[in-house]
């Protein structure tokens, strides 16, 4: 239950964001698609929309919403599914309600207002996604917005984090199946987020090399992952010295997409914008590079997977 | 250079039909002769055909890209394909990844496809999946029917301008043909309706009507000489009853050239699901007097698959229908799209009558010219099946086989049973490559005359269709081997056609403005440029208003 | 007997669905230690990495810290496996009948999928127990799990039938989307035990942290818990029915879906 960024901006007049402080983070996500432009059907732009704002604590977002909801942390699920519960008109029970922190009154109120909304988004941050409960606070927004689908127009769209993620994803997707957490050994791809994803395989350090392209996993990763990323070979390719960097055995320095390399970056809508760079730059691009580690690769003894017959096999 | 020999050739454009005889190639054409010094295949005991043309299907693009990422439990149980020196690794499955696709194509003998759907706002990105589907050659239809800057020209009655506005979207998209999906319908979902009638009006819109955006856009693909018709998905799919629907279209359609996709979706009777039967007679009676349409069938086959469609409203209701997943995704101005995963099960009624209704046009449509062997890929089964449909249609013993698995009950909705034609070699040919290659207006493509690409099947001949069928002998594509003796022994990169209809380049001053005011995507980035698309050939908008054969 | 001794722990995880009963059996040694095995994209033999003692059958003991090595059983249908030491990700997947067990610790997707047999882990289990994969609609269809330690999250996620009985404290989102089935939680379970379930049953002898959307309906003691008590003690885990213990005190949900599952918790008199 997603749409395009055009679609926000044209229609919707009921605007959540979940978990997330667009107005420091996404700074130009309240001009330019959600908030204060004028829509084809929004004439009026900022006083035809109603924008909620449902956080941990009040951040500068909080100032631009109309309504703002203080959860407890880590109730977001619990949140999640009272409001699920109340779309169709379920009990619920009292002390649950009051740990979340909010008040029956305010929770029945905004499944009122999403009822009766033309066109409501529920965009969701990291503070949904990545806090305790991860992918089924995700999957509880989703579903959500789905539900209110027999009521009125709903979509859901999570607010991913910089680089070029959905690139990556709506890529991998077409070229394997799958967007992430794959695995070729067998010859063919596999899928298993907890088995193969990046975090999971350099946490149990399952994995005896790391190329990474486009990320800084020495910043942002558990200790466990990045002692097993100074253990083995790590390169790196990036445009400048990442934390990373510091701990590979190789760092390459390549040109900036966007900057000083051309590309295609996909916007968290999974609409493609060609980039055109200003600048040159004396650094091959991370294609370059990828394309001449790949003919040195070849130029080894080639490895093909011996067939197995393996049905089922994740 | 390559001889053919002895072949028993299929060429249904000139009339061959089973004569032995050579096929010469060189410099991927087809030649009258070629010199001893040639390579030659000996085809003897072997039947040639044209190769495979598919008029829809949906094969890349941001819509089936998000099917993929949905379905991971199918995948799993899908067959793989392993990475070796001639072929990227990927899966097939439901929805197989880009390469797995090109593969798996032309590995049946199908060389041509036409990718149904696409957004001009995600255009780009279709184009890429098509580049890394490998070998076939591709053209694509842009969505629109729902486009709301052409919706606001028709409710002013602006019919000159549209028409200008449409011509400058194809050639933005690097598009071949106009789609339209559940016209008016898809943006009505963008508010949580639908257009059933033909003459309801557009939610949002006074005068806008189904009806009134179908008869334009029929009449401008044939003002701007579009080798292929409007492509249209008639309104009210998959509804009982809806087959008056589609009758009512047809007579709006007013001697326009329109090609209707999968037909057996909008050939259904009855009141409600309960009392939902076949209306396949009626459909065929008023497509056969209509000699301006063409259609392909969009067979149902059971078993598991994901549907995808720009109908956004109708793929709600369908997961309203089987409680499991759901995916939408509406793109601003232009479309929407959704996807749920389905399985049709041979004990459930409906989709008893959903199959027996796609064989049953294939069967009633007396014109083989005029109805293209689709499943809608991958609505209705994917498109690795075609060769289960094949032998469906050429034996009425095996028909009848398949129909003791039905009760009394569900036989009685369907006029399945009653039907005795069978295919000929001939007209398989003619559904599954001449006539989708007239249809969709490539004259290279579906014959095997001198010029034409040489694009070519070699089966050996067997009593086992659907085994013939799926496992060509050799494959060639542009006069290169691709399969040899069953294998797949190569891949290249296959062309995508497109066409540049005429129009007056002042109508960017007028859509300029409106994209600010309406889309989020700079006017300068929208259109994809032509470097994008690898292997870009345009083709000539010079359809003459000459009947269809 | 076959006895099978692991070489050294790897750093990169090895891929045996050949350790299973219904690969082994009327093999003969020499055939056995030729099996393959996958070390990352790498195809080797099984003796690379185990040392294979006596005759092929479907009694099987693995020796060694097998933390590394994925697959143990999958899809067996017959036979035993004994694991003396810790085992790998998806132990016993896909599992139709035989037992597995495991005298140390085990990882994540332990019986991921399984529709049969029996596995009992001595030490301690890892996430997903008795899941349904990725996307799959179900998870566990039959069978039976056994932890006397703790168990991660998402234990018995889909689960359509079956027992998973863990002694141990288990983590969040026990339960989840189940469709049938019973889990016995010996010492209880962190949060969201039970979301999105829409039937079976879960017992635990703790008091949980409920969700929101769970319902108290009753005290009582259920009538077929006298039956389940007995068949549970066989296995080794004896839960108390009386009515002069206590009571079951049972909430039903989970209201977001809106389901019809039960969770029955034990309230001592």
């Amino acid at each position: 239950m997603s749409c395009t960024l055009g679609e926000v901006k044209n229609r919707a007049d009921f605007i959540i964001y979940w978990g997330g402080n667009p107005a420091e983070c996404h700074p130009r996500h309240f001009t330019r698609y959600t908030l204060t432009p004028k829509g084809k059907f929004i004439p009026r732009g900022r006083k035809d929309r109603t924008m909620v704002l449902v956080d941990i604590r009040e951040t500068m977002s909080a100032k631009a919403a109309d309504i703002f909801l203080q959860v407890r942390p880590g109730k977001d699920f619990e949140m999640l599914s009272i409001l699920r519960a109340l779309v169709k008109g379920q009990r619920v029970s009292p002390e649950g309600v009051a740990e979340t922190g909010l008040k029956l009154e305010q929770l029945q109120d905004l499944v009122n207002r999403m009822k009766a909304a033309k066109f409501g988004v529920l965009f969701f941050g990291m503070g949904l996604s990545m806090t305790r409960g991860k992918h089924m606070n995700s999957a509880a927004a989703l579903t959500l917005a789905a539900e209110l689908n027999a009521f009125t127009k709903f979509v859901a769209m999570p607010m991913r984090g910089h680089g070029n993620v959905t690139g990556a994803d709506v890529i991998m997707r077409y070229t394997t199946s799958f967007p992430f957490g794959i695995h070729m050994g067998r010859g063919y791809p596999r899928f298993n987020p907890g088995e193969y994803s990046t975090i999971d395989l350099l946490v149990r350090g399952d994995n005896d090399a790391t190329l990474v392209l486009g990320a800084d996993p020495g910043a942002t990763m558990p200790k466990p992952a990045i002692e097993h990323l100074k253990r083995t070979p790590t390169i790196v390719l990036d445009p400048k010295v990442t934390h990373t960097s510091r701990l590979s055995r190789v760092h390459i320095t390549t040109a900036a997409t966007g900057i000083t390399a051309p590309g295609t970056v996909y916007r968290m809508d999974e609409i493609p914008l060609p980039l055109s760079p200003p600048l040159k730059s004396p650094y091959p691009t991370d294609e370059e590079v990828m394309r001449r580690i790949r003919e040195a690769v070849q130029r080894k003894e080639p490895w093909y997977p011996v067939k197995s017959d393996a049905p089922q096999m994740v | 250079m390559l001889r053919i020999r002895n072949g028993k050739v299929y060429d249904p454009a000139h009339n061959v039909n089973g004569e032995v005889r050579d096929v010469c190639i060189a410099d991927g054409k087809i030649v009258a002769d070629v010199d001893a010094s040639a390579r030659t295949i000996d085809a003897t005991g072997m039947i040639v055909f044209p190769g495979g043309v598919d008029v829809h299907t949906h094969i890349g693009g941001a819509a089936l890209n998000f099917a993929r990422g949905l379905i991971p439990e199918q995948h799993r149980k899908a067959t793989p394909i392993f990475h070796s020196p001639e072929r990227r690794a990927g899966i097939i499955g439901t929805t197989p990844t880009t390469f797995a696709t090109g593969y798996v194509y032309a590995g049946m003998g199908w060389t041509t496809a036409n990718e149904a759907a696409v957004p001009v706002l995600s255009a780009k990105h279709t184009h890429e999946e098509l580049h890394d589907t490998p070998i076939i050659d591709k053209t694509c239809c842009v969505l629109m029917a729902n486009n709301e800057l052409v919706l606001d020209l028709l409710e002013n009655d602006e019919h000159e301008r549209a028409k200008e506005v449409v011509a400058w979207y194809v050639w933005a998209a690097k598009a071949y043909g106009i789609k339209a999906v559940n016209p008016g319908g898809v943006a009505g979902w963008k508010w949580g309706k639908d257009c059933k009638g033909l003459s309801d009006v557009v939610p949002g819109y006074k005068k806008v009507t189904p009806s009134k955006i179908v008869a334009a856009l029929a009449q401008i693909a044939d003002d701007l000489k579009l080798p292929h018709p409007v492509h249209l998905h008639c309104n009210n799919l998959g509804a009982p009853g809806n087959a008056s629907t589609t009758i009512e279209t047809m007579k709006v359609l007013e001697g326009r050239r329109a090609h209707l996709a999968h037909l057996q979706y909008h050939a259904y009777g009855g009141d409600d699901w309960f009392t939902m039967r076949s209306a396949a007679v009626e459909i065929a009676e008023h497509f056969n007097a209509n000699p301006n349409l063409t259609c392909d069938a969009g067979a149902v086959l059971f078993g598991n698959t994901v549907t995808v469609t720009a109908d956004g409203p109708w793929q709600h209701l369908l997961y309203q229908l089987t409680g499991r997943k759901w995916g939408n995704l509406d793109v601003e101005n232009e479309t929407g799209c959704g996807v749920v995963p389905y399985v049709y099960k041979e004990k459930n009624v409906v989709n008893a009558v959903q199959w027996a209704v796609g064989l049953e046009l294939l069967l009633l449509i007396t014109d083989p010219w005029r109805i293209c062997l689709t499943t809608d890929h991958p609505n209705g089964a994917t498109f690795w099946r075609y060769p289960e449909i094949v032998q469906l249609l050429m034996s009425f013993e095996f028909r009848k086989e398949q129909l003791k698995q039905f009760p009394d009950s569900t036989l009685s909705r369907m006029v399945l049973p009653e039907l005795t034609r069978e295919y000929t070699l001939g007209e398989i040919a003619t559904i599954t490559s001449a006539g989708p290659a007239r249809t969709l207006g490539l004259t290279q493509k579906g014959h095997l005359g001198v010029g034409a690409d040489a694009d070519i099947a070699i089966y050996n001949e067997s009593t086992d269709v659907a085994k013939m069928f799926a496992h060509p002998r050799y494959v060639l594509k542009g006069g290169e081997v691709i399969v040899e003796e069953g294998e797949l022994r190569k891949s290249g990169l296959g062309r995508q056609f497109a066409v540049k209809p005429q129009y007056d380049e002042s109508i960017e001053d007028y859509l300029r403005p409106l994209f600010q005011q309406h889309y989020t995507m700079s006017f300068e980035n929208y259109p994809v440029s032509c470097e994008r698309v690898h292997g870009l050939e345009v083709q000539p908008c010079n359809y003459c208003g000459t009947p269809h054969r | 007997m076959l006895t099978l001794t692991l070489k050294e722990l790897t750093t990169v995880p090895l891929e045996a669905e050949a350790l299973c009963p219904d690969m082994l059996a009327g093999l003969s040694l020499e055939a056995i230690r030729a099996l393959p095995v996958l070390l990352g994209k790498r195809s080797l033999r099984l003796d690379d990495f185990f040392s294979i003692e006596g005759e092929g059958g479907e009694d099987i003991e693995i020796r060694g810290d097998l933390v590394k090595v994925k697959w143990i059983g999958r899809g067996m249908t017959r036979g035993r496996i004994r694991v003396v030491g810790n085992a790998g990700m998806h132990l016993g997947a896909y599992m139709k009948g035989g037992s597995i067990e495991v005298t140390g610790n085990a990882t994540d997707w332990v019986g991921g999928e399984m529709s049969g047999g029996s596995i009992h882990i001595a030490g301690n289990a890892g996430g997903q127990l008795g899941c349904a994969y990725r996307g799959s609609m179900s998870g566990m269809s039959g069978g039976t799990i056994l932890v006397e330690g703790s168990a991660g999250i998402e234990l018995g996620m889909r689960m359509k039938r079956g027992l998973i009985a863990v002694r141990g404290p288990v983590r969040d989102f026990a339960g989840l989307q189940m469709k049938g089935g019973t889990i016995v939680l010996m010492s209880g379970a962190e949060l969201r035990t039970g979301a999105w379930m829409i039937r079976g049953t879960i017992i635990s002898m703790k008091p949980l942290r409920l969700l929101p959307t769970f319902s108290h309906a009753c005290d009582y003691n259920p009538m077929f818990l006298g039956v389940y008590s007995k068949h549970l003690a066989k296995l080794g885990f004896s839960i108390p029915h009386d009515v002069h213990d206590g009571t079951y005190r049972r909430y039903t949900g989970d209201a977001a879906v809106p389901g019809k599952g039960e969770l029955l918790v034990w309230q001592p008199r």
